[in-house]
């Protein structure tokens, strides 16, 4: 064993002095090999936490809480949010009234939900304010103003546009009716894009204006969502609320999340699905690749074994060749997948209903793709080349 | 002056070498037997087809025999395992192949080195290897690869490969058929100077009437058998 440096020797005459094209040609097929490996995950992980992370900073925050069973409202909804409030961990909170309402505009009419908040808390809790296409976001002391999603506005992209208002835009006026019967004008103060569909087809009004069209209301809301602060723990946080016996239930979001779960849970799959049939197509790609190598090579190492050199030396001497290729490869690959790639789909991200999806991948997920392209590269060198360089020697060097 | 011929350095006794191909039975090798001895400058020519390169080949323990013994230094070697063949073509034998069989990524010194870089230290490979270099006159050319080479120079450079570990026998398979006639002389000087200043024993396989002049000893084959 004490020559294996000969192997490294051989290597990297076999580099250095090799066919400069087909060296370029090989590394090129190893790079897309692992950016193929990588780019699918990290598409699928950019839209499922793309789609939480809509769901947290749009629907739900990050812990959601309702009403106990039995009951409509959150009663003493102050006494109830001050006290969420105390407990470490949390940003901030917003209450919420949500009713059903019938809205009207240039006789169109449709059903939303119209969520009751208080702007200045709401905004602490949810980016809805930082997502106003147009007009402005809502301040405390608005009355008979509302601002509306893009999809109950409409418009000619919108996705539910046949549903929407079609043609509502800022500074119209729209009839909100109430299932009690109630009706109001209110103006649209500003429309805004949060890019999820589900939470774009909701409406907001302060919870002035409800309870000065309810004041039985007043001091009652059917939900409270909560802001974390970073890094806390939220099974903790969770746990602190519901020992503070606060007559509530109390969820996470994962649990208020509803169908987008079950989308989630289904993009999931579909990504490890994709992610095995990537390895399976790398490990595929990168064998056809080096066993083209050896095989190339079948005459060379035929004559190395009738000069005396030792099976494992040249063995080892393809299998750090392969190694070499893999590890260019992966470092190619890695800089054009976190220096190219990645900041163009943040520049352009791919626009879905769930999310404007950029790429997202773990550097965990990112080593181990990159071992698992290392492993399978010297898998690949080293059995073409066992097999050769334990074939007849004749054989070898005559190409039978 | 030729040395004498003088004890068997090579004794091939009774071999039989059978090749299967499509289901048909070859018989290169037929109960062939063959004494060589130290010194000797043996060519091995006959027909294509008659049984020269297997021949060859099994001397060389490239290949073995079906039947029979192969005695190098009266060491038997048809049983011997493959890593022990190995060793004794690494330290004992040198071997020319017809297409000069030169690695394309290493310089004309680096593929004389290779073979002594395996019994001893780099240092004194490199140093062997450029007086081999020197000596069949391509010491100014030892950085060249292989392609920036002609034929024959590759030839040489096979040669001073061949020779790097001191071997007690050289082998060469057809050495001069890619090479012109200039070359073709050079070579065959080449191995002349070496087994007459020496006494190496050489065994070659040639096509070439007229490089038979060189040889101390011919021997004809056909279907497998020496006829002369």
């Amino acid at each position: 064993m004490k020559k294996i440096g000969l192997s490294f020797y051989l290597t990297w005459k076999y580099i250095t002095r090799g066919r400069k094209w087909t060296l370029l040609l090989t590394i090129f097929l190893m790079t897309a090999a692992f950016i193929n490996l990588v780019f699918i995950p990290a598409l699928f992980n950019g839209i499922i936490n793309g789609s939480n992370q809509q769901i947290v900073d749009t629907l739900t925050g990050d812990i959601y809480v309702t009403p106990p069973n039995g009951s409509d409202y959150i009663n003493d909804v102050s006494q109830v949010t001050n006290k969420i409030k105390s407990i470490n961990g949390i940003k901030d909170v917003s209450a919420a009234f949500s009713v059903p309402a019938r809205i009207k505009y240039n006789n169109i009419t449709g059903n939303w939900q119209i969520i009751a908040v208080n702007p200045d808390n709401h905004s602490n809790v949810f980016d809805v304010s930082k997502k106003m296409t147009s007009g402005s976001y809502l301040a405390s002391n608005d009355l008979n103003q509302i601002i509306i999603g893009r999809q109950i506005a409409g418009g000619k992209d919108v996705e539910e546009n046949a549903l929407s208002l079609k043609t509502a835009r800022t500074g119209n006026n729209i009839s909100l009716n109430l299932d009690n019967g109630i009706s109001r004008t209110l103006k649209v103060k500003g429309i805004f894009n949060t890019g999820f569909v589900q939470s774009d087809e909701r409406a907001f009004i302060t919870y002035n204006e409800l309870t000065s069209i309810m004041p039985t209301l007043k001091n009652k809301a059917t939900t409270i969502n909560i802001k974390l602060v970073t890094g806390a723990n939220e099974g903790q946080v969770i746990k602190n609320i519901i020992a503070d016996k606060l007559n509530v239930n109390v969820y996470s979001w994962q649990d208020a999340a509803g169908i987008m779960k079950s989308v989630s849970s289904s993009f999931v799959s579909i990504n490890v699905l994709l992610s095995a049939t990537s390895v399976l197509i790398a490990a595929v790609t990168i064998i056809i690749i080096i066993y083209i190598t050896v095989i190339n090579k079948r005459k060379e190492i035929g004559i190395l074994r009738v000069i005396g050199v030792k099976p494992y030396i040249i063995v080892l001497s393809y299998v750090i060749l392969s190694a070499i290729y893999a590890l260019i490869g992966i470092t190619v690959g890695t800089l054009v997948f976190w220096f190219v790639l990645t900041p163009y789909f943040e520049a352009h991200p791919f626009v879905l209903p769930i999310c404007n999806a950029v790429l997202d991948l773990s550097w965990s997920d990112f080593i181990i793709r990159a071992q698992a392209i290392l492993i399978v590269s010297i898998f690949s060198g080293l059995v073409p080349t066992l097999v050769v360089a334990h074939t007849k020697m004749l054989d070898a060097i005559l190409g039978k | 002056m030729i040395n004498p011929p003088s004890r068997v350095i090579i004794k091939v006794s009774n071999i039989t070498k059978i090749y299967q191909s499509g289901g048909i039975s070859f018989k290169a090798s037929r109960s062939l037997s063959l004494d060589i001895n130290a010194g000797e400058f043996i060519m091995i020519t006959g027909r294509n087809g008659s049984g020269k390169s297997t021949l060859m080949h099994q001397m060389a323990l490239l290949d073995r025999p079906d039947k029979g013994e192969i005695y190098i230094n009266d060491e038997p070697t048809a049983h011997l395992s493959e890593k022990h063949r190995m060793d004794f073509r690494l330290t004992k034998l040198g071997y020319i192949f017809q297409e000069y069989a030169l690695i394309a990524e290493l310089t004309a010194l680096e593929n004389v080195m290779l073979p002594a870089m395996m019994t001893g230290s780099n240092k004194e490979a490199r140093k062997k290897a450029l007086g081999l270099l020197e000596k069949i006159h391509l010491g100014h050319k030892y950085n060249r690869l292989p392609a920036q080479l002609s034929g024959g120079e590759q030839q040489k450079v096979a040669i001073a490969r061949s020779l790097v570990n001191d071997p007690i026998i050289i082998f060469a398979d057809e050495p001069t058929a890619n090479l012109d006639t200039v070359a073709s002389k050079e070579v065959l000087e080449i191995f002349k100077s070496l087994n007459q200043d020496e006494g190496i024993t050489i065994v070659m396989v040639t096509h070439e009437p007229e490089e038979l002049t060189y040889a101390t000893r011919i021997v004809h084959l056909a279907d497998g058998r020496i006829i002369k």
